[in-house]
């Protein structure tokens, strides 16, 4: 092969790369000599661009002995790969001989030198060379080549870092740079992270994927990919992120975001061999120093800690980010007043940082500093205008200064003023009673009242949880602070607004009985336990998919159950495993007794992992605890699981309860009753404790119905109403039948159970406000007439006479007499309250006043 | 006919001025609409009502401004006691109820029926207008579609001219209805509309609730037997909120009235007055303690919370004691 051909086979080579061919271009350059080849062989051949390919494809070294062999032309693009690599120093060398030596690209070298000021600390240099840059390209922008534009764009990036205005300019830059050579992608790659940055995350992806649509293996734009679906909360961001890593090995910030996914998770020893890839490839990496600083904080390693901080400090004598990045990784792991502590650290080492001022602000809030909060948002707000997060959260915090703010004891809560009466009716006396059940169970007390804050809409929920609209959450703990939506946030019987309330406070013991140490499963877990423990029917139950997931094996084990949160592989798995964590801890409260749950939680507030919890509370290996679980599963659950199969992809499921009612709706669909009764019976057979809402109880209710047979319709509504906590339907279908039949007994339960569900219904709370009476259970019908009127009646006075009835038929005739002076003073010709209200003053009791 | 009764009145010369006129009275025939200010009291005052709905387009509309009459009809028949030759009904199908209806609600049915009631009603008396139906337009050429032509709001200013020295209340009650507020606007009138403005074009609920709230006690806020025009509108106004809430959709209307000062004084409903003397000076007593109520509501400021609950309260059981003792004589209290 001659010298022509090789040189022409290597261009051939580094042209695929940069056109997108990465697997060919990746396979060829594993060919070891072929790095020789272009050292040795095609300095004269091997341009920037080539170059720069090396560069993305991970060959930093054959890029930096390439470069180095391109002699002063070159000079610009050595200082890129240089900056790649770390060695920052050399490459501010190589930048400043490129722009005294007036090289090719010296504008890019510019640009190059005032980013390497600024990640020393020397803003002073790098807003002096970008506003020397930008002030030339704003005089001459036609002249300017589109990777000096790309230049020109990174100087507006680097203004921004104090007037987030600039970030208009800078996208211009990068776009017309775009449109001036469509195949220069680090122009589109930067402006999709810019946009990114700015929280356009649907603009973000359009640029990145118009790179992907060409050059589908683009280690940046794939890395870009994955941190708008981080951003966008898609389980695909850890797999888009490897993909990047696949295409290029060497991209250092492809390496720190790995290792904060890995840290996310928990999983510290994944995010530890991340980190250290980063630093290997950039030791310069200040985000990869943090990471490595945040993972030794959790673990309680402080030499690592000190000798990460030590690096960082060398790398910026006030390394802002550094701790930025550790309050971050706090907050994620629901250490929310260190998170403070840290990013008060930053925000002393650079007071105009947004990001600082942003982790602080929002983290005060989600300690209940409410004022400072605000505060350090509004900073950062003036800086960066741009930051929806912080105007999201800022517009809301106008907004609740309308709240009502119920202060009682161990209790805060801040709610709209439309439902203020009503949260206190119903949800201050069920969260006391948690606080005692919970305070009991976990031998453990807030020092300081908790923070309830209820939410009508929904987006106002999730601005208070995250900044953003969109969470697809119920409830929210950052400790002793609690954020939840109202009844009104969601549809009627899409959720019980009481049992999460009551999850959400059972955080707030798991959290703090642990110093926030608790991993997520385990915190979830008993949640959801609390919740079943709470009240019959709240909390979640076995679904059919539920149980075709463990069939399948698609469900974590025990040892690995966080991953389930963290790592979602599939839509479904979060839901499941929440179930899945309440089903562990309530086998090894049944295994290894009552104690050891708060005892496990006491063991992660003194630092132990999962593991090591397992093995110094439970005396079990994680194995031991995964096999213990297969066989409690078998035990609990082994005749349904011998009904139900998996199919083929998540949410299939099969098996001969699935089949038994599939025939029983067919049967139903084509009117034979009889049919359908005996499949749905064939089904219930197949799995009696099976509870569901759409199950074989609801529809053999219904045929019962049809039948005339109210007996067993209200008992298969029983099987439903004491197990669904959001059974909306069945609940009301029970309670009239109750009613219909004069149990008011039974009828003021069921009725109870649908106001944790639809508590907005004025008829409602009268109906339970008459059975209560008819039974004798006068508080019941008080606290309901109360409800009638916090609820707005349509008859403001007639609900008032009501209360003022029910009052005094619980003997408060003092109570009663306040409410019929307070009605008679506003309508004092309102004849049915003069009765009672004479009643009242003679000692008649009210009996015959309805 | 009866003179009005001044329940709810806050000035005692306006109320001795009504026993007085009670004394002096044939009795017989209950307070029905009450004007509550002195001119209106000085001689015996009737009431118009004008219901008018429009053309359905289909069945689920045709239905409920079908409803909607026969309940206004009912109400304004059975409640107020409105004479016949004061009560006009024109409907898009008069033939679906010829005992309540009095014609199609074309153009020239309705200018007639204005006439009709122009030529009737006496200086103080009260002009109710019910107008229903699917809305259009904008400004004076706002319309309420109607069997053929449509009128404007620019012809029913018209029509209420002849009614200068009556207090006339206009409701409509259409989609896109907002406009006839300022162009119906004048010295004594009450204009309502379902929407704010002639660009509110979605089907309007007011109707059902302005309706409810005049037929039912529900809207009856001081409970005085009466319903106000203000009580009526305020209950419509908070019920529609909460249907929107309640099916958790964007509020499309937002009910407008233009003078909630005369609204609060025209009122509609009440009970008869017995013409037992015995009963007619319990009455008066009565009215004596609840206007004394009122007056120590307005020192209210100036007293101990105990001195005035003490004086609240012996005001409140002395009204009620003579509540049932004009039960006990066979009245009715006011």
């Amino acid at each position: 092969m001659s010298t022509r051909t090789l040189c022409s086979a290597v261009r051939h080579i580094v042209t695929s790369g940069s056109t997108g061919r990465w697997s060919t271009f990746r396979r060829a350059l594993s060919i070891p000599a072929c790095a020789m080849l272009l050292g040795a062989w095609c300095v004269d051949d091997v341009d920037r661009s080539s170059i720069l390919a090396m560069a993305e494809a991970g060959q930093l070294e054959d890029a930096e002995r390439a470069a180095r062999a391109g002699g002063s032309p070159l000079v610009t693009t050595l200082g890129d790969v240089l900056v790649l690599r770390g060695r920052l120093r050399a490459a501010d060398s190589a930048y400043e001989a490129a722009i005294s030596g007036n090289a090719p690209l010296r504008r890019v070298a510019d640009v190059g030198r005032a980013e390497l000021s600024a990640r020393r600390g020397d803003m002073a240099d790098a807003f002096a060379r970008a506003q020397r840059l930008v002030g030339a390209y704003e005089r001459s922008s036609g002249d300017w080549t589109p990777e000096e534009r790309v230049a020109a764009g990174r100087a507006y990036v680097l203004l921004g870092l104090r007037d987030a205005r600039t970030a208009r300019q800078a996208l211009a830059a990068f776009d017309a740079a775009w449109a001036a050579d469509r195949t220069l992608f680090d122009s589109q790659v930067r402006a999709g992270e810019l946009l990114l940055e700015k929280y356009n995350a649907p603009d973000a992806k359009t640029s990145f994927e118009q790179i992907l649509t060409v050059s589908e293996a683009h280690p940046r734009a794939l890395l870009g990919l994955a941190r708008v679906q981080e951003f966008e909360g898609s389980p695909e961001a850890m797999a888009t992120v490897r993909k990047s890593l696949a295409a290029n090995p060497a991209l250092t910030p492809a390496h720190t975001m790995l290792a904060r996914l890995q840290l996310e998770a928990e999983a510290y020893d994944s995010a530890d061999v991340a980190v250290n890839r980063a630093l290997a490839v950039d030791s310069s990496s200040m985000e990869a120093w943090a990471l490595r600083a945040a993972s030794a904080w959790f673990v309680g390693d402080s030499a690592k800690f000190e000798s990460s901080r030590a690096a960082a400090t060398a790398l910026h004598p006030r390394p802002a980010t550094f701790y930025a990045t550790l309050a971050e990784s706090a907050v994620r792991h629901r250490r929310y007043a260190e998170g403070v502590r840290w990013a008060e650290q930053a925000v002393v080492l650079d007071s105009g940082s947004v990001r600082a001022l942003g982790v602080l602000g929002t983290n005060q809030l989600r300690t209940g500093a409410m004022e400072q909060g605000r505060a350090t948002l509004e900073r950062a707000f003036a800086i960066d205008p741009f930051n929806l997060w912080h105007k999201n959260t800022l517009d809301l915090l106008d907004q609740m200064k309308g709240f009502t703010v119920i202060e009682r004891g161990r209790f805060v809560l801040v709610v709209s003023p439309e439902d203020a009466a009503l949260m206190e009716l119903y949800l201050l006396p069920m969260l006391e009673e948690a606080y005692d059940t919970l305070a009991s169970r976990y031998a453990w007390r807030p020092d300081r009242p908790v923070r309830f804050e209820i939410f009508r809409r929904h987006a106002d929920f999730s601005v208070r949880s995250v900044g953003l609209t969109g969470l697809g959450a119920l409830g929210v703990s950052f400790g002793d602070v609690l954020a939840m939506d109202a009844p009104s946030a969601r549809e009627p019987g899409s959720f019980n607004w009481g049992s999460t309330a009551w999850h959400e406070l059972a955080h707030t013991f798991t959290l703090g009985s642990s110093d926030n140490r608790v991993p997520r499963w385990f915190s979830e877990g008993l949640s959801v336990l609390e919740e079943r423990r709470a009240r019959d029917g709240w909390g979640a139950q076995a679904s059919v998919e539920f149980l075709a997931a463990y069939k399948a094996k698609m469900l974590r084990p025990v040892s690995s159950l966080n991953d389930g949160f963290v790592r979602p592989r599939y839509p479904a798995e979060v839901q499941f495993s929440y179930y899945l964590a309440s089903l562990v801890s309530e086998m090894i409260e049944q295994d290894f007794g009552a104690a050891s749950l708060p005892a496990m939680l006491r063991a992660y507030r003194d630092g132990f992992e999962s593991p090591a919890v397992f093995a110094r509370v439970l005396k079990v290996s994680g194995d031991s605890l995964d096999a213990r679980f297969s066989a409690y599963m078998q035990k609990r659950f082994g005749t349904a699981l011998a009904a139900i199969e998996a199919g083929e992809a998540p949410g299939d499921v099969r098996g001969p309860f699935v089949a038994a009612m599939r025939e029983g709706a067919a049967q139903l669909e084509a009117g034979r009753k009889r049919e359908a009764q005996l499949a749905f019976e064939k089904a219930q057979a197949l799995w009696p404790e099976h509870r569901s809402a759409s199950g074989p109880a609801w529809y053999l209710a219904r045929l019962a119905l049809e039948r005339a047979d109210t007996t067993t319709a209200l008992t298969q509504l029983a099987l439903i109403t004491r197990a669904q906590e959001t059974a909306l339907a069945a609940n009301t279908l029970e309670a009239s039948l109750l009613d219909a039949r004069g149990n008011d007994t039974a009828l003021v339960k069921a009725l109870e159970r649908i106001i944790w569900m639809a508590p907005y219904d004025a008829d409602l709370h009268a109906k339970l406000a008459d059975a209560a009476t008819r039974i004798g259970a006068h508080a019941v019908a008080v606290r309901e007439r109360r409800a009638v009127l916090a609820i707005g009646p349509s008859d403001p006075l007639e609900a008032r006479y009501e209360l003022a009835l029910a009052l005094s038929k619980s003997g408060d005739a003092a109570a009663a007499r306040r409410e019929v002076l307070g009605m008679l003073e506003t309508a004092p010709g309102f004849e049915k309250a003069q009765s009672l209200l004479l009643r009242l003053r003679s000692g008649t009791p009210p009996g015959g006043a309805r | 006919m009866a003179p009005v009764a001044g329940v709810g009145m806050s000035c005692l010369t306006v109320r001795s001025r009504v026993r007085r006129g009670l004394r002096s009275a044939a009795f017989g025939i209950g307070m029905l609409v009450s004007v509550h200010n002195a001119a209106a009291v000085a001689h015996a005052q009737q009431q118009h009502v004008l219901i008018i709905t429009g053309l359905g387009g289909e069945a689920t509309y045709r239905d409920a401004f079908f409803g909607v009459a026969v309940l206004l009809h009912d109400v304004a028949k059975g409640k107020w006691n409105v004479a016949d030759s004061s009560l006009i009904v024109l409907t898009e199908d008069a033939a679906r109820d010829p005992k309540r209806f009095d014609g199609r609600a074309t153009k020239e049915a309705v200018a007639e029926a204005f006439l009709k009631l122009a030529r009737r009603a006496k200086p103080g008396d009260v002009v109710f207008v019910f107008l229903h139906g699917h809305g259009s337009g904008q400004g004076p050429e706002s319309r309420v579609n109607l069997p053929g032509a449509d009128p404007s709001a620019a012809d029913y200013a018209t029509w209420l001219s002849g009614f200068a020295q009556q207090t006339v209340v206009f409701v409509n009650a259409a989609s896109a209805s907002g406009d006839f507020a300022r162009v119906l606007a004048g010295p004594r009138r009450v204009v309502l509309t379902a929407t704010k403005s002639s660009v509110e074009r979605n089907d309007t609920r007011f109707a059902t609730y302005f309706v409810r709230g005049l037929s039912s006690g529900e809207a009856d806020t001081n409970k005085d037997s009466k319903v106000s025009v203000l009580e009526a509108f305020s209950y419509a106004q908070r019920e529609v909120v909460r249907e929107y809430e309640t099916d958790n959709r964007m509020l499309t209307e937002h009910a407008i009235l233009s003078d909630s000062s005369l609204a609060a004084t025209v009122a509609f409903g009440g009970r008869a007055v017995s013409s037992d003397p015995k009963v007619a000076a319990l009455v008066a007593e009565r009215q004596g303690l609840e206007s004394q109520v009122a007056a120590l509501r307005a020192r209210k400021d100036s007293m101990t919370a105990s001195a005035y609950e003490a004086e609240l309260e012996r005001l409140l059981i002395a009204i009620a004691e003579r509540t049932q003792a004009i039960r006990a004589a066979g009245g009715t209290p006011p």
